[in-house]
């Protein structure tokens, strides 16, 4: 039978230029999605004056936010990491779990309350960064403290 | 010869009724019983509709955090194919020549590709 051997060709389409030396260099944030997912809230505590600004700075820049913003762009990437540094000495345990847990489970938030109360609780002490949800109704709890989750795989109190 | 006559007491009942026995409960307990269990789903409705929206905001403002991260890093990608396209034009070309009537950065249509493997 005629052998067909897979051919990749992606790999030949990627332009690696590096960046030109008059901009400044910034590591790249590199966590995963769902690293990233876990510290989401914790990442807009602390940053939102950066994502903002860099937001506005994008929507001010007329189409030329690419370029122009990239002083902005280089502050959010920076604030981020030092928010995923700040976990990982601190809380490294914790956000392994929740990561892993949302990993496994299609990364729905609501099946990983457990471990998402140890590690807002953790966070909370150490870096004092809160998990606030705008815009949520004030007369009922919010829905990441509320033991039971009714679309959980397990409905019933979660902690 | 005497006249054909009732029976004495007269006649029988005729039985024009079906006399069947009403099984079950009162047709208005069964609608009444429906309602009930209708308001129950809706009762559990609502509260799951509720409950999925606050997961859809949390979920939502989850993303808008990250929103400009994922943005920032995008844009420093693609300028920096930027400079490279341009430097590449120049060296090429010897003259940087503007395809598009705008000041507006516009993603390239067209990716280029080394001729050398790069990665």
């Amino acid at each position: 039978m005629a052998q067909r051997d897979p051919q990749f060709n992606q790999h030949v389409l990627v332009d690696t230029t590096p960046m030109p030396d008059h901009i400044p260099k910034v590591e790249e944030i590199g966590a995963t999605s769902a690293f990233l997912s876990s510290a989401a809230y914790f990442i807009g505590d602390r940053c939102k004056a950066f994502n903002d600004d860099f937001m506005k700075c994008k929507d001010e820049a007329n189409g030329r936010g690419e370029i122009e913003c990239l002083k902005e762009g280089r502050k959010v990437t920076r604030c981020a990491a030092s928010v995923i540094k700040d976990i990982n000495t601190h809380c490294l345990d914790q956000f392994k779990a929740h990561a892993d847990c949302l990993e496994n489970n299609n990364h729905y938030l609501f099946e990983c309350r457990k471990a998402e109360v140890s590690l807002n609780s953790c966070i909370f002490d150490k870096l004092g960064l809160k998990k606030t949800i705008p815009g949520a109704p004030e007369n009922q709890v919010p829905v990441h403290l509320r033991p039971k989750q009714k679309y959980a795989q397990y409905p019933g109190p979660q902690y | 010869m005497p006249q054909d006559m009732p029976p004495t007491g007269g006649y029988a009942q005729v039985q024009y009724k079906r006399n069947l026995p009403a099984r079950g409960f009162k047709p208005f307990y069964y609608m009444v019983g429906m309602h009930m269990i209708m308001a129950y789903g809706f009762y559990k409705y609502f509260h799951g509709v509720r409950e999925q929206r606050e997961l859809a905001r949390e979920k939502m403002w989850g993303r808008l955090y990250l929103t400009p991260l994922l943005q920032a890093e995008e844009d420093r990608d693609q300028v920096r194919r930027y400079y490279a396209d341009k430097a590449r034009e120049k060296e090429l070309l010897g003259s940087e020549q503007k395809v598009y009537n705008s000041d507006r950065f516009v993603r390239p249509t067209f990716a280029y590709t080394p001729s050398k493997v790069t990665q």
